[in-house]
């Protein structure tokens, strides 16, 4: 049985002159351990497509199973990053990470035992008490990782956890993601990444959906088997950027 | 066709909502009658009495703040809710912050000495329900505001978490509103300062109450002409409010900072902060200070709450349930109470209106037109200082700052302090009374101008100014094709605030009682308060307090709302 299965996804909102559709017929299945890019041009509703996973924006038509089942209003077992970081100004790095685990009731000593779990694998030894507007985008986003792990989640929802920062430090956060992705203590397995970098995509992840835009629609389910750590400068990983880029230039 | 179909929605909520405070209105001075009269030893003003005095009037202040304070923060997120909370809750928020309360202490005075049967605990609640009413309103929308523009992601990632209700508000919504609700509190205590003195001098001119506090105190003393207890209450009420700024208001304004939004971070009001940051060395100990002695009470109560067994209650369908019925319950009844208002109110109304009219009701369009040309004299008298003094301000950056640290001191001060100082010299000098009113008229309007037009002139982009200057443009013609263009919505906005405190200073200043004497003009103002304190004819209570405030609504609807539409449009410095 998949971890996740979308069943035939639709969302469409109603606006003053008609509806407009954000997704269309999607299906697609997500095993358990997998680490799955959704790749698509702006406005082909990926990120409500993430957002319909998590439960924070109800489908029109269509059913989203989670281990078998139809999961009631947010699926507290998924935790999500954030573009934008989504952090609480007035909360200092520490809280902040510790705020989900409040709200689920996780015991003090737990909380703190996560929190300082999770501050030191991001990497954030030394900002326990820094407020977010202290820090750099890189180590706001660091925040935001560590935020979701401390979950613990079975799924870990990423939407364009990268694309607010600078192409360099964009580079050392997709490598320390997959560091604690592939150690054998990692908390989370599976990863459902949103985002409009192909290349990015291909690096990360071992299949890739390709959506195209406005109303998504799935374009192609690829299997990427290069080899890691991957070389972005192999033949076979400009192939396949380029395989993906016509995907998505022929639709539109 | 569509804008025909707007504006008569438009009038149609706007007669609902003036049919509304009718009746609200109407049930005030049904309650009249019941009233006996109230008679209080006059008091002393020796200068001893003064800390007395003060501490009257301070906690009525906070008393007054602390109901304003808790309304502002339900009604705010109450009215962020949704769309149908914000399109009732908002206009209604609207009106209330254009009528001029002052107008409504004589009808608060009788509304809750009626309900505390006679006692001065009816005039006090009367004057801390006035003060409320000046301070509630700016703060509620400070609140509404916070909350409707709290960033999506914030929302949502509360959300993905399963966050909710208490943890909710105390993560995310309550401190979203600090920085507003901060700086909406220094204003609504300027404004409550106000409207105190105000209170306490009327209940020592023209009624029979006597309220003790600095501003009766200050009206007593003029009365008997003795200015040196005036001067001693004057400095008395300026080192309250220069304390108050000094030990709360610039820690707390730093304070706020830590719950602003870094989008926001370069606003004028950051900067303004960071200089009294600078000034105020005391500002950060005093921090620390209250945050330690905040953690001191806090900490048991923490570590007592992470003891006890946690149940989530919201798991449990039943408490669901009952707690939605509970609500339901609630609303409806709030709703209903309303309902009942309206309708006893405007039984009220149309009883008070049936009776026969005094021969004064003919003089109300005459009035009505002397008070608003009044108003427009001292409208123009502080244009007049106003507008060079921020053109100047413009081009000299230095005198700008002087300039605004000048007004924020100067129009700290209640403007209604004054008031007993300048009815004595000025009657005393001219014995005019036009005079004397056009001076009161114009302290309670001119401050908002200067600080909006002062406000509008920091927020002129660097780059505009130094592309006039690269250009060549002469200082007039930088004014002409920059400035005054750049500054047209805050002289707007400026204006719409300026007269609404000009309308309550006319209620103030058309009608005197000093020495035993009574002053009086032709105008709104002069009606309603004789009829008020000397005729008690509640038919012409009613009509002059009816006409003032239906000519402040169509005013602002029909002059100010437009003219604020036209200058937001085409003068805004975004492209």
């Amino acid at each position: 049985m998949p971890l996740l299965d979308l069943r035939h996804l639709s969302k469409s909102y109603p606006q003053t002159n008609g509806i407009l559709r954000v997704i269309e017929d999607i299906s697609a299945t997500v095993e358990e351990g997998e680490f799955i890019a959704i790749v698509g041009p702006s406005g082909c509703g990926k990120s409500t497509l993430l957002r319909i996973v998590n439960g924070i924006v109800p489908i029109s038509s269509g059913q989203v199973l989670y281990k078998g089942r139809q999961v009631d209003g947010i699926n507290l077992e998924c935790a999500m990053v954030f573009q934008s970081f989504a952090l609480m100004p007035w909360l200092t790095v520490e809280d902040n990470i510790e705020l989900p685990l409040d709200a689920m009731g996780v015991p003090l000593a737990e909380r703190r035992r996560r929190t300082g779990l999770y501050i030191d694998k991001v990497g954030l030894d030394g900002f326990e008490e820094a407020y977010p507007r202290e820090l750099s985008g890189g180590m706001k986003q660091r925040v935001g990782l560590a935020r979701a792990l401390a979950v613990e989640p079975k799924l870990l929802l990423m939407d364009e956890p990268f694309s607010a920062l600078d192409a360099l430090t964009a580079i050392s956060l997709r490598e320390e993601l997959l560091d604690i992705w592939r150690l054998p203590d990692s908390p989370v397995h599976t990863i459902l990444l949103v985002t409009h970098i192909i290349e990015e995509a291909i690096e990360l992840a071992d299949r890739i959906l390709v959506l195209s835009a406005g109303p998504g629609r799935v374009l192609a389910d690829l299997q990427v088997d290069l080899p890691r750590p991957r070389d972005r400068r192999s033949e076979a990983f400009n192939m396949l950027v380029d395989k993906v880029f016509s995907l998505i230039e022929e639709r539109s | 066709m569509k804008t025909t179909i707007i504006n008569s929605r438009k009038l149609f909520t706007g007669t609902l909502s003036f049919l509304i405070l009718a009746a609200i209105l109407a049930l005030f001075y049904a309650y009249r009658e019941h009233t006996g009269v109230l008679h209080a030893p006059r008091f002393s003003v020796s200068a001893r009495e003064l800390p007395y005095y003060a501490f009257c009037s301070f906690y009525r202040m906070l008393a007054a703040y602390a109901l304003a304070l808790i309304f502002s923060i339900v009604y705010g997120l109450a009215a962020a809710r949704g769309p149908a909370w914000e399109r009732v809750m908002i206009p209604a928020i609207d009106i209330a912050q254009s009528v001029p309360v002052v107008g409504f202490f004589p009808a608060a005075v009788y509304f809750f000495v009626a309900l505390a049967h006679g006692s001065r605990l009816g005039v006090e609640f009367a004057a801390i329900f006035l003060i409320f009413t000046s301070q509630a309103w700016n703060m509620a929308l400070g609140v509404f505001e916070s909350a409707k523009t709290i960033p999506a992601d914030s929302i949502e990632v509360l959300q993905s978490f399963g966050i909710n209700g208490w943890l909710k508000l105390k993560c995310l919504l309550l401190p979203a509103c600090v920085p507003k609700l901060v700086y909406n509190s220094i204003l609504s205590w300027v404004a409550g300062w106000y409207f105190l003195i105000a209170c306490e001098i009327i209940t020592v001119g023209p009624t029979h109450y006597r309220l003790p506090g600095l501003g009766s105190y200050l009206m007593e003393a003029a009365d008997r002409g003795r200015s040196g207890e005036i001067v001693a209450g004057l400095l008395t009420l300026l080192a309250i409010i220069v304390a108050m700024d000094f030990l709360i208001w610039q820690p707390l304004s730093i304070w706020s900072e830590k719950f602003r939004y870094e989008f926001a971070a370069s606003s004028p009001q950051t900067e303004a902060i960071a200089a009294i940051a600078a000034l105020n060395r005391l500002g950060p100990s005093i921090l620390r200070g209250a945050r330690k002695v905040m953690l001191t009470i806090s900490g048991p109560i923490r570590r007592f709450g992470e003891r006890l067994p946690r149940v989530n209650l919201a798991a449990h369908p039943r408490f669901t349930l009952a707690l939605r019925r509970v609500r339901t319950v609630v609303l409806l009844g709030l709703i209903g109470f309303m309902v009942y208002v309206v309708i006893v109110g405007v039984i009220a109304l149309f009883r008070t209106l049936a009776q026969p009219w005094p021969a004064e009701a003919r003089l109300i369009p005459a009035a009505t037109g002397a008070s608003i040309a009044r108003l427009v004299v001292a409208y123009l008298i502080s244009l007049a200082w106003i507008i060079p003094c921020t053109l100047a301000a413009s081009s000299n950056p230095r005198l700008r700052q002087q300039l605004a640290s000048v007004a924020e001191i100067v129009g700290s001060v209640p403007a209604t302090a004054l008031f007993p100082l300048i009815v004595m010299f000025v009657i005393k000098v001219t014995g005019g009374m036009n005079l004397a009113s056009i001076l009161l008229i114009l302290t309670g309007m001119q401050w908002y101008l200067l600080f909006n037009l002062l406000a509008g002139v920091s927020q002129i982009p660097e780059d505009l100014k130094e592309a006039a200057r690269s250009f060549g443009l002469s200082r007039v013609g930088t004014w002409r094709k920059l400035v005054l263009p750049a500054i047209t919505p805050s002289l707007i906005t400026g204006s719409i605030t300026a007269w609404g405190g000009g309308w309550n200073a006319l209620i103030l200043s058309e009608y005197f009682v000093y020495q035993n004497h009574t002053y009086e003009v032709l105008g709104l103002g002069a009606l309603l308060d004789s009829a008020t304190y000397r005729t008690g004819n509640s038919v012409m209570i009613l009509l002059s307090l009816l006409s003032m405030v239906a000519v402040v609504l169509v005013l602002n609807r029909l002059v100010w709302r437009k003219l604020y539409n036209v200058a937001t449009e085409r003068y805004r410095l975004d492209y």
